[in-house]
């Protein structure tokens, strides 16, 4: 017969059939009795037990709902928080570098060799009074600013370079330096460097920015107060020592050599205190006259990435995408590592499982 | 008798509760010690596994599922788990007594009494009694019976006509 045959043996083997269902192999009453005696087990749990088929079916898909949840969630959450970010960045894109003791303060003084900005900021979408940094009108201080700001072409740089002398004169100022360059093919450049009252660079400053489109901007001040002081102090300690000197060259009875001592340090004071009040001036008028670098071009800007202006859900949508991405990303990558030993697992599940069955045939006979 | 298989196979679908432990030891004995008689041919060793295989079936009774198998087909399951570690353990007292001769080949009290039928049954191999149990004396059906032997269903019907062949001529040798 046949191996893929189906084995009719109740009509083939009809007598042995009957023979062998009609042997006695009924169970005794003792076994009866022992049987009978384990009585009824607990009744089963409510709740239905957790094979792995279930484990499956039930655990697979809550897995995936929680993560494409959670990443829904933070689709909504992040871009939310990009609404924020990207408002804020719009007026800042650099940030503070120093934010030093208020200028305003008194006890923030500092050498004039060592100068520390006290105050930096940059700015790309117009100056504003409230948004600049201000000197304090009762310190001295060295106010220092560069400001880049774009303009249409060839014909307006001309323009606005003019405009801006003129502001400098108008507030008071001067114009320190003054280089122009319009060659052809090349984006025109103005580079000023202007010198305006303290007391005024605040105004300056925003009439600046009007002239273009202000690209960068950066304000640094230095407190010069405590320098002043100590100029002061030696201009005043050196005066008092000429004082002295020349009441002692006028008293009589000095030897000569001795006149002639008094005589080399009375120009030694002279000349020490001719460099102090050079000095003290040279600082009082850094202190006086802010200096403002202000380059003119009509250099297009590099186009900025490409920004979003879709709406919430689209970004909310890119988001959660992206946060799928990593949990694949996380996910393949615990798959690396986990799926050697899942096939070791299955090796040895399977090897095990074909021992026992030999095994089985083995003691059955049936090899 | 009442037929606690047929009722089981329709349960799933009607909802209803699975039947309890004790109505299907009461339905089932006979079968399982059918089975492990066929399966041992050894009557004290059957009555043995038959307890032992009921008193597993109490234990795991929880984990019974309906809807993957009738009881006969779990209970036979389980007996045939419990007559292989017993076949394992008498192998490693054989070895230890340092005896070569079969478990199945000390029997002391004959299985199936006298006669022709008896004597050739002995003369088959477990795996072939195992089969004729299942398939004519419990009336398993094909699959079921495959997949508890762990073989496909070509081999069980090839083992099972085999094995009846096998049995007939060893009968028809004993009248002759």
């Amino acid at each position: 017969m046949p191996a893929s045959e189906t084995v009719d043996f109740e009509r083939e083997f009809e007598e042995l059939v009957r023979e062998l269902r009609g042997l006695p192999s009924d169970a005794p009453a003792a076994v009866r009795e022992r049987v009978r005696a384990l009585g009824e087990p607990e009744p089963r749990r409510i709740f239905p037990q957790l094979t792995w088929r279930r484990a499956v079916v039930v655990l697979v898909p809550a897995c995936v709902a929680a993560v494409v949840g959670a990443a829904a969630i933070h689709g909504i959450v992040s871009s939310s928080g990009t609404t924020n970010r990207s408002s804020a960045g719009a007026t800042q894109t650099t940030p503070q570098r120093e934010l030093l003791p208020p200028t305003g303060g008194g006890g923030a003084d500092t050498t004039a060799k060592k100068r520390a900005p006290v105050f930096g900021q940059a700015l790309t979408n117009g100056v504003h009074a409230t948004t600049l940094p201000t000197p304090n009108p009762a310190r001295h201080q060295d106010y220092q600013a560069d400001l880049r700001v774009r303009v249409k072409d060839l014909d307006t740089l001309g323009d606005r370079t003019a405009r801006a002398m003129q502001i400098t004169q108008q507030l008071g100022g001067y114009v320190a330096s003054l280089s122009q360059s319009s060659t052809a093919g090349q984006p025109g450049e103005a580079d000023l460097v202007l010198r305006v009252p303290v007391a005024r660079v605040t105004d300056a400053m925003v009439r600046l920015s009007a002239l273009g489109t202000v690209l960068d901007q950066h304000v640094s001040i230095v407190d010069l107060e405590n320098a002043v002081q100590q100029q002061r102090q030696r201009i005043r300690a050196l005066r008092f020592q000429i004082v002295r000197i020349t009441a002692a060259l006028q008293q009589g009875g000095l030897s000569a050599d001795e006149r002639l001592r008094l005589q080399f340090q009375l120009d030694d004071a002279r000349r020490n205190l001719s460099n102090a009040t050079g000095q003290n001036k040279a600082t009082l008028r850094e202190a006086a006259l802010s200096r403002i670098a202000f380059y003119l071009t009509t250099q297009k800007p590099i186009a900025p990435a490409k920004k979003h202006h879709s709406g919430f859900f689209h970004r909310a949508v890119s988001s959660a995408v992206d946060f799928l991405a990593g949990a694949g990303a996380v996910a393949v990558a615990a798959l690396i590592i986990v799926s050697p030993l899942l096939v070791l697992a299955a090796l040895i599940f399977f090897g095990v499982r074909a021992y026992r069955r030999r095994e089985a045939q083995r003691l059955l006979g049936a090899a | 008798m009442k037929d606690v298989n047929a009722v089981t196979t329709t349960l799933p679908r009607l909802g209803l509760a699975r039947p309890s432990f004790a109505s299907v030891a009461e339905s089932e004995l006979d079968a399982v010690h059918r089975y492990l008689l066929f399966l041992t041919g050894n009557r004290a060793v059957a009555e043995d596994l038959t307890g032992e295989t009921f008193e597993k079936a109490f234990r795991a009774w929880r984990r019974f599922d309906p809807r993957r198998g009738t009881p006969r087909a779990w209970l036979c399951r389980i007996a045939r788990h419990a007559a292989l570690d017993h076949f394992r353990s008498e192998e490693r007292r054989a070895q230890r007594e340092d005896r070569y001769a079969r478990g199945v080949a000390d029997v002391e009290e004959p299985a199936w009494g006298e006669g022709a039928l008896a004597s050739a049954l002995g003369e088959l191999s477990p795996a072939e009694r195992e089969v004729v149990a299942l398939r004519v004396l419990l009336d398993l059906d094909g699959p079921t019976s495959a997949r508890l032997l762990g073989i496909s269903q070509t081999a069980c019907s090839t083992r099972l006509s085999r094995a009846l062949k096998r049995l007939e001529e060893l009968m028809s040798d004993a009248r002759v």
